[in-house]
């Protein structure tokens, strides 16, 4: 599903986000980037969505060389990439439910879609009954949930979550991680960077450990460290 | 992709009130510029028409009254073809004067009306070997006072004098519209620039879940060509409402001969009107599509 082949990437020529990576993460795995700050984790998660590039090496989504798309092209790449991150990306005058429905409107799907989607999809992440209130009227887990739905409303093939744990108590982290196993069961490729050991270490997913843009472990069923 | 018109439509409305003050200083902005440049061409129109008998090296016309005898006529017409300076002179009759009048004042129906062929002057149109003021005023003057003669008119006294006054307005007029114009895309692009600005968050969320580049640049597009278009209409109103009717005045003022035809036809109006609309569209367009394409990328 993801396919890393020798990728570097520098920022200003100096700075090392990834140096010579290469790996393979197959259809519906679960995958956690683990790593200190400055590792190579957002920049990994941001090259497979192109909004980056590397200077060296290829990547490959769905058997794709996304380093070869036009740009044109690139929006029908992050269709099938859904994201998510720490601070949510929720637009703060759109209600919840207007949030959701603001990512299948803007790649034109049309009315009758959204309108049994949206309520659909958020039942499915438990907010079923707060659909008409805005992101500030939530608690941080709420709002989480309401990024998910949104990335997951067009069924990606691939999740991409940057530290979605990252601004929330562990009793709601959990309750989050439930939710991102629920939808890799449903075959959704994720790749999860984070820094909360608890999860990694309950979860047992394979783990890709990165140090200074280098992939120094890559366990299936690791641990944090 | 289709993109939704009502998708555009509501994103635009929002976008225009969210900005209100800056929007009017683009919109007044576009509409002072047009309004010279259209003043500026109008003007020219003016003249245009009002020169349009004298194309062709006439230098002067010799009115003659409309009661004038065959006598009279012929005799003015020998001595017009045996004087050496005169180069080519040729007779417009009632009937092609009327058309003429007909022309100029196309815009005044009634004025039309209570006139007709037999009260209206025939006259010589004469071109002349040189166009030496003095000469030609001198030459002229021998016709003015023979018999069956109603008027001579100079074209430098009436070209020359409408040009020199059209050169110092409009030179002037297109410089401010120029250096107005430019403002005004220069508005209209920080305009959008701002807008997009304050959109930032909508605008990261649509590229995160695959909008593509179009969906996302058309509303700010049509808001930059909105400005514009409603800049646009009011300087069209200000040109068919308060500058065509003055240069009509200008023309009643008798300040210039007979038939100084000093007016702006309602084609003129037209195409002068067209021209603006297009200009606006063209700056409004060009204006936010650059913001677009520096502030928005994949």
């Amino acid at each position: 599903m993801i396919k890393l082949e020798n990728v570097t990437k520098t920022y200003k020529g100096e700075v090392v986000a990834l140096r010579n990576a290469s790996l393979e993460i197959n259809r519906g795995e679960f995958v956690f980037l683990v790593g200190a700050s400055g590792s190579g984790k957002s920049t990994f998660l941001r090259l497979i969505n192109r909004e980056e590039h590397p200077e060296q090496g290829k990547i490959y989504v769905a058997g794709k060389d996304i380093g070869a798309l036009p740009s044109w092209k690139v929006p029908h790449l992050r269709r099938n990439i859904g994201s998510i991150f720490q601070d949510f990306k929720l637009l703060a005058n759109k209600t919840v439910y207007e949030n959701v429905a603001f990512a299948l409107e803007v790649i034109g799907r049309p009315r009758h879609v959204v309108k049994t989607q949206v309520p659909a999809i958020l039942e499915l992440v438990g907010l079923g009954k707060k659909m008409s209130n805005f992101p500030n009227e939530l608690s941080g887990g709420e709002q989480q949930r309401v990024s998910i739905a949104r990335a997951f409303v067009n069924r990606p093939l691939i999740l991409l979550a940057d530290e979605p744990t990252g601004n929330l108590d562990p009793a709601t982290s959990v309750g989050i991680m439930r939710l991102l196993d629920r939808i890799n069961r449903t075959g959704t490729t994720v790749v999860m960077a984070t820094h909360d050991r608890s999860i990694v270490d309950t979860m047992r997913r394979r783990v890709i450990e990165l140090d200074r843009g280098s992939i120094i472990r890559d366990q299936s069923r690791g641990v944090y460290e | 992709m289709a993109i939704k018109i009502d998708y555009v439509a509501r994103e635009t409305a929002s976008n225009l009130f969210r900005n209100v003050t800056l929007t009017l200083a683009s919109v007044l902005t576009v509409v002072v510029s047009l309004t010279l440049f259209g003043s500026a061409l109008l003007l020219r129109e003016g003249v245009e028409n009002a020169n349009d008998r004298f194309k062709g090296g006439i230098e002067f016309i010799v009115y003659l009254q409309p009661t004038i005898t065959e006598d009279q006529k012929a005799s003015i017409e020998r001595a017009l073809d045996e004087n050496p300076e005169v180069r080519e002179a040729t007779f417009v009759d009632q009937d092609a004067t009327y058309e003429e009048f007909k022309r100029l004042f196309a815009n005044s129906p009634q004025l039309v009306e209570t006139v007709s062929p037999e009260i209206l002057p025939p006259s010589f149109r004469v071109a002349p070997v040189t166009k030496d003021p003095a000469v030609v005023q001198a030459l002229g003057d021998t016709f003015a006072a023979k018999p069956g003669v109603y008027e001579v008119v100079f074209a430098f006294e009436v070209v020359q004098r409408i040009q020199e006054t059209f050169n110092k307005i409009g030179v002037r007029f297109l410089a401010a519209a120029v250096l107005l114009l430019v403002a005004a895309f220069m508005l209209i692009f920080n305009t959008i620039r701002v807008a997009m600005f304050a959109r930032r968050r909508e605008i990261e969320v649509m590229k995160l879940v695959g909008a593509t580049n179009w969906f996302i640049r058309v509303p700010f597009i049509v808001e930059g060509i909105i400005q514009a278009l409603l800049g646009a209409a009011v300087a069209v109103g200000f040109m068919t409402f308060l500058v065509r009717p003055f240069i009509d005045e200008l023309s009643e003022d008798r300040v210039l001969p007979i038939f100084q035809g000093f007016v702006v036809t309602d084609a003129n109006l037209l195409t002068t009107n067209l021209l603006v609309v297009g200009i606006a569209v063209a700056i409004g367009a060009i204006g936010s599509a650059v913001a677009v394409s520096r502030f928005l990328d994949v």
